[in-house]
């Protein structure tokens, strides 16, 4: 395992396009140290997706990941073994091997850190475990897509971390420290339960521009400095 | 061994008869006959009484145990005159021989009992206990020395025993001070402490240096013996110490254990009942009941290591609260978010406001408990709570997936959220909508509550009569207000 130090995986995830063939058919890697977790979530997925192997600790994941190639890893934030990152090291220390791989958080205890950890390491997403088989294939191939996917936790904690409640908006996009006010819309209804599609529907904009803001919003999550980000996690312990 | 809270004099004797198992009035007339051997029982009594625990600090595991030696609170003031009791009456001889040693000691060793007198703040009690206890160290070790050399008092010996008692009271009271965590500043402390154990070192020197021509073998006695006098009067604190040490260790291996006990069902039993909840879909009551534990459990988790119940005074508690109860009478699953800064719970029982200057009313929680209520029993599922407190006030709203309904189709006589939600909201000062949810499916209910409104917390229950007037009215408003 080479150790590398890439500077925006984030950054690096997102300019990949998907390859042809796994639009067809979604391959993926279960990465969860809980066999029955990993045996019950393999038999809930839907038919089209295609789990290419199972991982139960950080160095285990990160080879299978270079190994295999998967489209979609699904990565537990907790993990035992690597230097301790959990979640997070897999994916500083495979992405680099992996260029086409995107990475979805499974989290059982929607801790802020934890999960903030994951999405700044370049994780496409974050879900809660207690979501179903089929809510876990849509995000699945969301992340695939090239979507951002957030659970209603994870943009209220968005909210939270860039001020946009106290009225904090971006006036540039450049700007990566604050939240525009079309993305404060939309991270709000997000926060609310709505789909994406009810995002759009209610603020009369195409699905593909909600889809633009998540996506902005996660780069900004991924790479904005700002110090509440990481304050507001130690903080709180629940999102 | 303890002395137990139920005492005549300490609950020396008490205490002792308990632990060995020897009836109580031997043990006392023992007590009392040992007394009468050169106040020897006296004095056994005295140094066990200071040396043992109170079975109450025990029992209630108090962080600061008060020491025997402790000033006294108005209620010991009483008990102290009666504890003082055994060194006077226990025998009319020795009275009397202490008396004219008690007038000289207060001569004598005037600066020594200044001492503790002095550093007495004038705000407290008086240091009854200590100046009593003090005079019958005194008395009762005058009056053995008396009677073992006669009638006459030989100044010789007298002297340095007094002094010697008083250094060990002195010093003794010094380390109640600091056990029971008396402001004072340490380094007054410690001198005070020191000086009290110069003084018994020189008390017992005194005895050896003016008794007899001065040998080697005195003088070797002599060290040998301020050694001793030392340790016996450092012996309650190092007791004390230690037996707080032991508390303490026992308390952190507890804390250990926890820890190790919330990181074992974090890892294993939360993942389980996750994937039962994933397995079972939202609806099942199997889910249901995975949902409830986890979210027992969670609250046990984190209770525990924030170190206390905060109770649901703070708004976002109060609505997972809700959601919690809810989620265990019906098949819902309530998604709850909150966001912004914290705001408490405004109660008729406790008025006082908030630092952070805004408080929700406790009508916008009775009124999001009846929207939620009203997700439950109509819609099912999933829904979503969402709270937002910042500069536009608190925003609530709840969003169902459900058939919902239409304000004018609700019957007239239909009270649930025409009183419960919409007007309860008005009255609070607030705001409530009724409308579709997203994409045209379920019911959203608004609930908000604008900034920097004062808002009455309380008011008179309106009369039926009232109410009927009050509600036709909001019905027109809220029906308006809702288009």
């Amino acid at each position: 395992m080479t150790t590398t130090d890439p500077k925006h995986p984030g950054e690096r995830a997102r300019a990949t396009p998907a390859p042809a063939e796994a639009v067809a058919q979604l391959s993926v890697l279960i990465v969860d140290d809980h066999s029955i977790f990993r045996s019950g979530l393999r038999a809930e997925l839907d038919s089209d997706v295609n789990v290419l192997g199972e991982a139960a600790t950080v160095d285990a994941a990160i080879r299978q990941v270079i190994e295999l190639q998967p489209r979609v890893v699904l990565l537990d934030v907790h993990l035992p073994g690597g230097r301790g990152g959990g979640g997070a090291e897999v994916i500083r220390e495979a992405a680099v091997h992996a260029p086409h791989t995107l990475f979805l958080a499974l989290s059982v205890s929607d801790a802020a850190d934890d999960v903030v950890s994951v999405i700044r390491a370049g994780a496409r997403g974050y879900i809660t475990k207690s979501s179903s088989g089929a809510e876990v294939s849509d995000a699945a191939r969301r992340v695939a897509d090239g979507d951002a996917v957030f659970s209603p936790r994870l943009a209220g904690f968005v909210l939270d971390a860039f001020g946009a409640v106290a009225g904090e908006t971006a006036e540039t996009t450049e700007e990566l420290d604050r939240l525009s006010a079309r993305e404060t819309e939309v991270m709000r209804l997000i926060a609310r339960g709505y789909s994406y599609k009810e995002v759009a529907s209610t603020l009369f904009i195409a699905p593909k521009t909600v889809e633009t803001h998540v996506s902005s919003v996660l780069r900004k999550l991924q790479l904005s400095s700002r110090h509440e980000l990481t304050a507001w996690a130690l903080e709180r312990k629940l999102l | 061994m303890t002395r137990p809270r139920l005492r005549l004099v300490g609950g020396v004797c008490a205490g002792f008869a308990e632990h060995t198992g020897v009836p109580l009035s031997t043990v006392r007339l023992v007590t009392v006959l040992l007394s009468f051997c050169g106040g020897f029982g006296a004095l056994l009594y005295a140094w066990l009484w200071v040396t043992i625990p109170s079975a109450d600090n025990r029992a209630a595991a108090d962080p600061l145990p008060k020491s025997s030696l402790a000033r006294p609170s108005v209620r010991s003031s009483g008990a102290s005159r009666e504890a003082t009791a055994p060194f006077y009456p226990s025998s009319p001889e020795t009275d009397r021989a202490a008396r004219p040693v008690d007038a000289e000691v207060i001569g004598s060793a005037s600066g020594a009992s200044a001492i503790p007198r002095a550093d007495a703040d004038p705000a407290r009690a008086a240091p009854v206990t200590e100046i009593l206890l003090g005079l019958a160290l005194l008395a009762a070790g005058g009056a053995l020395v008396a009677s073992r050399l006669g009638a006459d008092i030989p100044l010789a010996v007298v002297v340095p025993a007094i002094v010697v008692l008083a250094g060990t009271a002195l010093a003794w009271r010094q380390f109640a001070d600091i056990r029971s965590g008396a402001s004072q500043q340490s380094s007054a402390l410690l001198v005070r402490i020191l000086g009290a154990l110069v003084l018994v070192a020189v008390g017992i020197l005194l005895f050896f240096v003016t008794g007899t021509n001065p040998n080697a073998w005195t003088v070797i006695l002599a060290a040998a013996s301020v050694l001793l006098g030392v340790v016996v009067v450092t012996a309650p604190w190092l007791l004390r110490l230690s037996s707080d040490l032991a508390d303490e260790r026992a308390a952190r291996a507890r804390d250990a254990e926890r820890a190790d006990i919330a990181a074992h069902l974090h890892d294993s039993v939360l993942q389980t009942l996750a994937l039962i909840q994933q397995k079972a879909g939202p609806h099942s009551d199997v889910a249901r009941l995975a949902r409830a534990q986890e979210r027992e459990l969670r609250e046990w988790l984190f209770t525990g290591t924030r170190g206390g119940g905060e109770s649901a005074t703070d708004l976002a508690t109060a609505l997972r609260l809700i959601a919690g109860e809810i989620e265990e009478d019906s098949a819902v699953r309530f998604e709850v978010v909150t966001v912004g800064a914290a705001v408490g719970v405004r109660s008729a029982a406790s008025p006082e406001a908030n630092p952070s200057g805004m408080d929700a009313p406790e009508a916008l929680v009775a009124a999001a408990r009846e929207a939620m209520l009203n997700a439950a029993r109509h819609a099912g599922g999933a829904v979503s709570v969402y709270l937002e407190t910042g500069a536009r006030g608190i925003e609530l709203s709840v969003t169902d997936r459900g058939p919902g309904f239409q304000l004018d189709q609700i019957p007239q006589d239909r009270l649930g959220v025409r009183e419960s939600i919409l007007g309860r909201m008005r009255r609070a000062g607030g705001n409530a909508a009724v409308r579709p949810g997203p994409g045209g499916t379920g019911t959203e209910i608004w609930l908000t509550v604008p900034a920097g409104r004062s808002v009455p917390s309380t008011l008179p229950a309106p009369t039926s009569t009232a109410l009927l007037k009050n509600l036709a009215t909001e019905t027109q408003h809220s029906e308006k207000s809702t288009r």
